[in-house]
């Protein structure tokens, strides 16, 4: 069984890092930003099934206006990715998900705020997040760098696009 | 296309055909790979199944198909084998053609420039949230440093209440605090009776008592320009001449006296009214300072030994002087004679009462 699943979010948070850091377990401190969609494929393995998940890391936006919802089709479940130093790219996040939900409906989704080892330049109070998951969302505190919360998020999508 | 000529036609072909690398799959309804052909080795798809679903030979294609709205196109994707290619998807009758368009150079250059504008655009984000802790932090500096400048204004203003400003000044900068003044009123004052009664009305009253007394030596001393140099249960040491020499001290000090007297005389103590014994001499004194952490503005010398002396043998409400002091003083101050009298450690002494 395979799914497909995009990373949503705004530029620079670590879509990309994220993703390499679930698939191949490295981080990288240069930043490289992306453009276009790049593919990847992780299995994950659960005691009943293993699901293969197809990751497409889409490019993050400066302006929403030219975030090509294309790319979206076909999706089972959205990574939506704020950066915890900066608290404008919730703001993002949030809309993507609505354009994209707008365009294909529904589907599951996990909100990672990342950079959590940034602990110092961390701009998004606990209050805000604790009042997101009062709505029932999936919230993780990740870091691509030190790995923290980062295989959990994406276990916990992939079962969730299973159900 | 039709205006072209066949040559021109041909050249276009060739160069897009070889530019662009083209590749192409045919799909079937049953989303099996029906044919492959073009360039299909610069994508790695060289090893695709003829007759194969689609999605499992290449991930990317999960959930795209069927799609409802053909053509539908994606820019810009980079394939597992690391090309990056336009994908084309338009439908002909029951078959899906999947076109693939290198697109490797357009996306390394639009990489380039992206990544210089996102890198500014974080730099200045940055700067602007530095910008914002900066303030913060010179807002905190700046209240801790107001903070810090009020706490230095009540040490200095508790200082004072300490020592005379001068010398307050003068311990500041570390000198050693021993001054000659020759010429000086000192002055005694304490409550008659004061003991016995202290122990009839108790603690709260006694020391309301002190306050009220103390008060009005100091609000006094602030009005004839004396220092009050200490107080001894319930006796106060005022002088007059210090530390800035004054030729009036004697007088400044028996107005100083009369005017002590006058203002404590409302006040009941143990149902009676307050009354006082004062005395006063005249005469040169050592004044200083003496403890390194809990300061103490004093004087030394006879002068004071005699004042002390002269003001114990006062009757109440009488404020007695030395015939130094009377002699000091002008023709203001009609004084009345004493009978000469004996004083411990001194002798017989010529003293004076100064008239209400």
């Amino acid at each position: 069984m395979q799914k497909k699943i995009c990373m949503l979010g705004g530029f620079a948070v670590g879509k990309t890092s994220l993703v390499r850091r679930f698939v191949q377990s490295i981080f990288s401190e240069t930043y490289l930003t992306t453009v276009g969609v790049k593919i990847d494929k992780k299995s994950v393995a659960f005691p009943d099934k293993t699901v293969d998940l197809i990751l497409w890391d889409l490019a993050g936006e400066d302006d929403i206006g030219s975030f090509r919802v294309s790319y979206v089709r076909g999706a089972s479940g959205l990574v939506l990715v704020v950066d915890g130093t900066r608290a404008a790219t919730l703001a993002v996040a949030l809309t993507l998900r609505e354009r994209a939900e707008a365009e294909f409906g529904p589907m599951p989704f996990v909100l990672l705020f990342n950079k959590s080892d940034l602990a110092d330049r961390w701009a998004i109070p606990d209050s805000e997040i604790n009042e997101l998951r009062q709505l029932g969302w999936q919230i993780y505190l990740t870091s691509a760098l030190s790995g923290e919360h980062v295989d959990d998020a994406f276990r916990q999508l992939a079962s969730m696009v299973t159900k | 296309m039709q205006s072209l000529p066949r040559e021109v036609r041909g050249w276009i072909y060739n160069f897009f055909y070889n530019e662009h690398s083209v590749a192409y799959l045919k799909i079937d309804a049953q989303l099996c790979i029906a044919a492959k052909g073009g360039s299909v080795e610069h994508y790695g798809l060289s090893s695709l199944c003829i007759g194969k679903p689609v999605a499992e030979q290449l991930a990317f294609m999960e959930g795209l198909l069927p799609c409802p709205e053909l053509p539908y196109h994606m820019a810009m994707v980079e394939l597992p084998s690391g090309r990056v290619a336009d994908l084309h998807l338009f439908a002909d009758n029951d078959f899906v053609w999947l076109l693939f368009l290198d697109a490797t150079a357009e996306r390394d250059n639009r990489q380039r420039l992206q990544q210089k504008a996102y890198e500014m655009t974080l730099l200045q984000e940055r700067e602007r949230q530095l910008n914002e802790k900066l303030q913060l932090t010179n807002e905190a500096l700046r209240q801790s440093q107001e903070g810090l400048s009020r706490e230095y204004q009540r040490a200095e203003s508790l200082l004072l209440n300490i020592l005379p400003a001068s010398i307050a000044e003068r311990l500041k900068a570390d000198e050693q605090i021993a001054d000659n003044h020759a010429d000086v009123s000192v002055l005694f004052a304490d409550i008659v009776g004061f003991t016995e009664r202290a122990r009839s009305v108790g603690a709260e009253t006694t020391l309301a008592i002190l306050n009220y007394f103390f008060k009005a030596a100091d609000l006094l001393s602030e009005r004839y320009g004396c220092e009050k140099i200490k107080t001894i249960g319930d006796c106060v040491m005022v002088v007059a001449g210090l530390p800035v020499a004054r030729s009036d001290h004697a007088e400044a000090l028996a107005h100083y006296a009369l005017e002590l007297r006058k203002a404590v005389k409302h006040e009941r103590f143990a149902g009676e009214p307050i009354r006082l014994r004062i005395g006063i001499h005249s005469g040169p004194i050592v004044a200083g300072v003496i403890g390194k952490r809990r300061f103490a503005y004093d004087l030394w010398g006879e002068t004071v030994n005699l004042a002390a002396r002269i003001q114990t043998s006062a009757e109440p409400d009488e404020i007695r002087i030395s015939d130094a002091t009377r002699k000091l003083l002008g023709p203001n101050f009609a004084c009345d004679p004493l009978a000469e009298t004996e004083l411990r450690g001194t002798g017989r002494v010529r003293m004076w009462r100064l008239p209400a």
